[in-house]
């Protein structure tokens, strides 16, 4: 699975994208869990960052598969 | 509604074409332009990132639900992204509909939920070169007026339409990538397939199914870097595999070596790590994806790219056949030795070599200062623009240019007129001097062309 980090995400993380061996279907709240343990700094900006799978915003019904590409989207300001 | 939608490093043009739409009454343009400053402090740009195949998609959605509510029958929305100049603009929407209220309306909440629901970001402003230190430096521009008295002057724009007004550009051409160095692309290149075209090894190690969580392992075949061996691979199995070499299908994961212990046909997995060790199929460039922008000048980086995308003939401005005359009777060539009143040749070899990535090729003749023997060659239908002599109003000025993240800086370059040669050697910059200008501070903003062959991104 492929996780892009976007905007000052990168520096939280210190790299733009990491891959992940995912054997099995995640919801989000073990996706986050999974990325958290990896980055632990990426906790303090959880509840302002929406997820997204493969180009469209995730939801808690959304299941993460290991051919997904996945975004970690902090608040925009385009325009 | 008709919907149009781009997103592009390049500068938005000025002028947009405004498609003929039969009912449309009212025709809305909307330009979001940088400001320069911010949070009260001066900035030259923003940078802006963007998540291209989302952002995309989101500006689209966002477009189809506002047709919805709001009856337009056509938008169109730019957005550029990279580094934008204060000034310049980043995002540019025009709308068409029937009425202007519901253009304006449409328009009005676009720019709203952009701001909320669009994968793109100001990412960082970039600052403004602080004026002024503790010792303030000053250039002074003293250059030799040479008479002009009736000589016309024009501006540096007003010679160059002149210019433009008598040459047609000539017809695009394509030619072998080898040929193509420093010219301009002349075609948005997109990828043919996807780079890397298939999953691919980072480390020396041993390729199981992603999802196999055994500890041992029958190793069933070996992969080099240059083999093509495709296969499925059942649990329990393993491939021994070489660092960039292409694995025999998807949905793997690699062991490194280091963290595996091999018996035989057998192998342990001694440690866990959650890291992939691939390049995945389409990760550097996905297949339909835009490579290379027109209008770039092609350097050898952007060979390379182009020759790994397998775009071998790009289409670029032809080469140009130049004749060169030079005149003045003082002129000798520089191999021999000058008596008094003569000086050698330094312009023929300076033109030759500034024109060195345009030229096909460059015929030079030193005119007699009586131009009767040559006015037979030349074509007075298109000398006739500068029929009258003109004299640029303004003053190049050999400079150098450096640029750094922060800023970009000139340092002008000691020179006292038209005849000064050192300088040239030094210069990869021309300052322009504005007409009546004798000093300029250190720090003062100014603007540059650049010279002696440095390629502008």
């Amino acid at each position: 699975m492929q996780v892009l980090f976007f905007a000052q995400l990168q520096d939280v993380t210190g790299c733009p994208s990491a891959e992940l061996a995912v054997i099995e279907p995640l919801t989000l709240e073990q996706l986050w869990s999974v990325l958290i343990e990896i980055f632990p700094a990426l906790q303090a900006y959880r509840p302002n960052v929406r997820l997204a799978c493969n180009w469209e915003y995730a939801g808690p019904e959304t299941f993460f598969n290991d051919e997904d590409e996945v975004a970690l989207i902090p608040p925009v300001s385009g325009g | 509604m008709e919907i149009e939608i781009h997103l592009t490093q390049s500068p938005i043009p000025a002028k947009m074409t405004t498609p003929a739409l039969g009912p449309s009454g009212a025709w809305l343009e909307f330009s979001g332009m940088v400001r320069d400053e911010e949070n009260g402090q001066p900035i030259s740009a923003l940078e802006y990132e963007v998540y291209e195949e989302m952002a995309g998609r989101e500006i689209r959605r966002l477009l189809e639900s506002l047709a919805i509510k709001y009856s337009c029958l056509a938008a169109r929305v730019i957005h550029r992204f990279g580094v934008v100049p204060a000034g310049e603009t980043a995002i540019y929407v025009c709308v068409a509909a029937r009425h202007r209220q519901e253009a304006i309306a449409l328009l009005a909440e676009f720019m709203d939920r952009l701001k909320q629901d669009v994968p793109i970001w100001k990412r960082r402003a970039l600052p403004i070169e602080a004026p002024g230190s503790a010792k303030k430096k000053s250039y002074a521009f003293r250059t030799t007026t040479q008479g002009h008295g009736a000589r016309p002057s024009v501006s540096l724009d007003e010679a160059r339409d002149r210019i433009h007004s008598v040459c047609q550009a000539l017809p695009n051409i394509r030619v072998p990538l080898f040929a193509a160095l420093g010219q301009t692309l002349r075609e948005t290149v997109c990828a043919s397939g996807d780079l890397p075209a298939h999953d691919l090894s980072t480390r020396d190690g041993y390729a199981i199914l992603v999802s196999d969580s055994t500890k041992t392992f029958r190793v069933v075949d070996t992969i080099h870097a240059a083999d093509w061996k495709p296969r499925s691979l059942q649990t329990g199995e393993a491939v021994r595999v070489a660092t960039g070499a292409t694995l025999p299908c998807p949905k793997l994961r690699v062991v490194m070596q280091e963290d595996v212990e091999r018996d035989g046909d057998f192998i342990t997995v001694l440690k866990e790590d959650r890291a992939r060790n691939i390049r995945r199929c389409g990760e550097e460039i996905k297949k339909g994806k835009t490579i290379l922008e027109a209008g770039l000048r092609l350097d050898a980086g952007k060979l390379a790219l182009l020759a790994a995308a397998g775009c071998t003939r790009p289409l670029v401005s032809p080469r140009l056949n130049v004749t060169h005359f030079t005149t003045g009777d003082e002129i000798i060539p520089p191999d021999q030795t000058p008596g008094p009143g003569q000086i050698r040749d330094s312009n023929s070899i300076l033109v030759r070599g500034l024109l060195q990535p345009f030229a096909n090729g460059l015929e030079q003749t030193h005119l007699p200062e009586n131009f009767e023997a040559a006015w037979a060659r030349l074509d007075w239908s298109r000398i006739e623009a500068l029929a009258d002599d003109p004299c640029l109003r303004e003053t190049l000025w050999p400079a150098r240019v450096q640029r750094t993240t922060e800023s970009t800086q000139l340092q002008p370059l000691p020179w006292v007129s038209s005849g000064g040669i050192t300088s040239l050697a030094s210069a990869n910059a021309l300052l322009r001097v504005p007409p009546d200008t004798t000093a300029l501070d250190a720090g003062a903003e100014v603007e540059y062309l650049p010279a002696m062959g440095m390629l502008e991104t």
